[in-house]
């Protein structure tokens, strides 16, 4: 019965915050929403003993994506501004998306809420297993993934920093070792 | 390699520096501290004698001043703290003489400059350094110099 | 071996539970010994933070050449609940164009994310209130929340001190995270569990500062001095930086909402020295040596938490020592103390744990014997 509620009020949070981070006119807010949504998630791993994605989910999305979010939001314009509703299609197209996607996953989760049932069981984890999962190479195991999606992320951060400094940083330098040259050249004409 | 090596040496540098400096607030922690406990060491307590609280006019022990009631020093003060009233009377060699009726100093709008006593003609006023002057109201901060009764101190002829 | 220890409170605790299950049904019993723990835990965490303002208070003024307060009570021992009674009755300032929400819920993430961490510390021989598996994880996690407080407050204040302060504040913490977490990592591939509990059990006979001699030492002086500038203090207090931004995030917060920050500062310092004892000095395993069973009876008579509070107070003192000595740093140079010194120093440290471990290095796998593991 405890879980019953506990269910219920971490539903009702996660559900009324997403609608309200969507509906809020402030980014701001709508951020903060974002952050209830993400808080409660993290909730719904605890309720159910599973103790490492809690911790990873408060870590990474609330103490990590999150303070990034703001820390952006506080660099744009007058994040604080109520920004104006977009034209009503774009609601409705939006909005139908939505539900589109929430009837997919729901059917997805629905068929295969079975098996996914049995594969969450009651005790904890253990720290020892989690990391033979993730760095292991037999089967069920996850270093293959891991390490491809650390290639990726490690090609986001390079591409970051080349599309950070591509526009100053190469075209100054040429332009000054041009100037240099040109200098130069007409230096030696004078001579 | 150079650059490595001066990262690593930079390292140890900074922390034989950042140990230094924690010597000298170790040391200060065990050191005598100068915090004076007021009441309680009121007895002991040392006021330089160069601190200026309130303003006084010295009497003898014929209850008798040097203040000449001049009054230049109710015209140097820049708050005007002073007022001095006085008033004229007949000696008996029938000579007229200006005496000291009241002086009247408001500490509560005094900035202790000090311009009175130092423009005092005949060294009639000075501070002392007894500062608990602190009083439950604003009108008893006025405070009457010259005792009821005294007068002013007869030069001795000396020539 | 089993040493006496008279006075222990696992003893009570299992008292109380045995009544509580024979007088309510289990569901009810479960209930109400969740409210006393969570009030207890409430309790001590109200209560560590007056006493840490009152010593923060007296040795800063130690430092100072001062006495601090001494005028309230004995040595001015009641000083801070004076301050707590002021700050509860004190006016709450209502904003104008202030975002009310943002501005009334910052606080909570503040309070409450110190307050988890606070929860899930060991402090003595059974008297932890949550023991996960990932523990370790756990404190990191949780406390990373608190952080958006600082930024939700600074924005919502509408003040460009707070703003900037809030700025700061995210600039730090972020990246002084990192160095937490890899400093507490290193720890973990020592002791090879994330259990805080397991943690401690494992260093009954040396602590894994000492146990992981070289790279423990590093880990644990980078992770005092990231903790240090993850909690705003100390030579790392740009955020709030009195001098320059009045007081930074919490400058228009008044009354009770100040008094949150206030105390979640006072928290955090404390939570760090726990979270640095529990995990390098043993937490609050007594000083034992293998064999001297005479020497190990009479460190077990003295309690756990006071061998627990011991530690920690002695690291409190650490982090008090190094605020009141060195000047604050500027926030470029605060960045690339971080980025250009701890975190390299910190990947190569994990890399000589790693190897440590593995080529059996560490003194329990160099003296068996002295440990009772032969």
């Amino acid at each position: 019965m405890v879980q019953q509620i506990v269910f219920i009020i971490l539903a009702l949070v996660i559900a009324v915050c997403s609608v309200l981070a969507v509906t809020s006119k402030r980014v701001i807010r709508a951020a903060t929403y974002l952050l209830f949504v993400l808080l409660a998630t993290s909730g719904l791993f605890l309720m159910l003993n599973y103790h490492f994605l809690f911790a990873v989910q408060v870590m990474v999305y609330a103490g990590g994506i999150m303070v990034l979010f703001i820390m952006a939001i506080f660099l744009t314009h007058q994040p604080g501004k109520s920004v104006p509703t977009k034209a009503s299609w774009k609601v409705t197209s939006s909005a139908l998306l939505a539900v589109a996607g929430l009837l997919l996953c729901g059917v997805i989760i629905v068929r295969n809420v079975v098996c996914a049932f049995r594969v969450v069981t009651d005790h904890e984890i253990s720290m020892h297993s989690i990391g033979q999962a993730l760095l292991g190479t037999e089967k069920y195991q996850f270093l293959l993934p891991f390490e491809a999606i650390s290639l990726l992320l490690l090609a986001c951060i390079i591409g970051a920093i080349m599309i950070a400094r591509k526009d100053k940083g190469v075209k100054e330098i040429e332009k000054v070792e041009n100037k240099e040259t040109e200098n130069r050249e007409s230096w030696e004409k004078s001579l | 390699m150079k650059a490595l090596i001066k990262y690593i040496t930079d390292i140890f540098v900074a922390i034989k520096n950042l140990l230094k400096g924690m010597g000298v607030t170790w040391k200060q922690f065990w050191a005598k501290k100068v915090t004076m406990e007021y009441p309680e060491n009121r007895d002991t307590l040392v006021i330089s004698d160069r601190w200026r609280s309130e303003l006084t006019m010295p009497h003898d022990e014929n209850n008798e001043h040097a203040c000449t009631a001049c009054g230049i020093c109710m015209m140097n003060c820049p708050n005007g703290t002073i007022s001095v009233t006085s008033s004229t009377v007949e000696t008996e060699d029938g000579k007229k003489k200006r005496v000291l009726d009241a002086y009247t100093w408001n500490q509560g709008s005094c900035t202790f400059c000090n311009l009175c006593v130092l423009t005092c003609p005949s060294k009639a006023i000075a501070f002392t350094n007894d500062f608990e002057g602190a009083v439950f109201n604003k009108e008893k901060l006025i405070y009457r110099l010259n005792q009821p009764g005294s007068k002013l101190r007869e030069k001795k002829k000396t020539q | 071996m089993n040493y006496k220890q008279p006075l222990e409170l696992t003893g009570l605790i299992a008292n109380l539970d045995a009544f509580f299950r024979e007088h309510l049904s289990p569901f009810w019993a479960s209930v109400v010994e969740g409210l006393l723990i969570l009030i207890a835990i409430v309790a001590l965490y109200a209560v560590i933070a007056l006493a840490l303002i009152y010593v923060e208070r007296k040795i800063t003024g130690f430092f100072q050449s001062r006495l601090g307060p001494n005028r309230l009570g004995k040595y001015g021992s009641i000083q801070s609940i004076a301050d707590m009674i002021k700050i509860l009755i004190k006016e709450i300032i209502h904003i104008n164009r202030a975002d009310r929400f943002l501005f009334y819920v910052a606080p909570f993430f503040v309070i409450g994310s110190s307050l988890m961490a606070f929860g899930a510390i060991p402090f003595g021989k059974g008297l932890q209130a949550v023991d996960f598996k990932m523990g370790v994880l756990y404190l990191i996690a949780v406390s990373s929340i608190g952080v958006l407080g600082v930024l939700l407050a600074g924005w919502s204040s509408n003040n460009k001190y707070s703003m900037l302060g809030a700025m700061r504040s995210g600039a730090q913490t972020i990246s002084y995270e990192l160095s937490a977490a890899f400093s507490l990592m290193t720890v973990v591939v020592l002791a090879g569990t994330m259990q805080l509990s397991e943690i401690v059990e494992s260093q009954r006979y040396v602590w894994n500062i000492f146990n992981g001699h070289i790279p423990a030492l590093v880990a644990f002086v980078i992770f005092l001095i990231s903790g240090h500038a993850e909690t705003n203090r100390g030579p790392f207090d740009l955020p709030e930086a009195e001098g320059e931004l009045t007081a930074g995030y919490h400058t228009e917060y008044s009354g009770i909402q100040f008094g949150y920050y206030y105390l979640a500062e006072y928290l955090n310092m404390f939570i760090v020295a726990a979270i640095a004892t529990t995990v390098f000095l043993g937490g609050w395993m007594p000083i034992q040596v293998h064999g001297w069973d005479g020497f190990n009876q009479v460190m077990w008579y003295i309690p756990s938490y006071v061998w627990f509070f011991g530690k920690t107070a002695l690291l409190i003192f650490l982090s008090l020592w190094v605020r009141w000595t060195f000047p604050r740093l500027r926030i470029d140079i605060l960045l690339n103390l971080e980025w250009k010194v701890l975190l390299p120093i910190n990947l190569f440290n994990i890399v000589m744990m790693v190897i440590t471990v593995l080529a059996g290095w560490t003194l329990t796998d160099l003296f068996p014997n002295l440990f009772g593991l032969a």
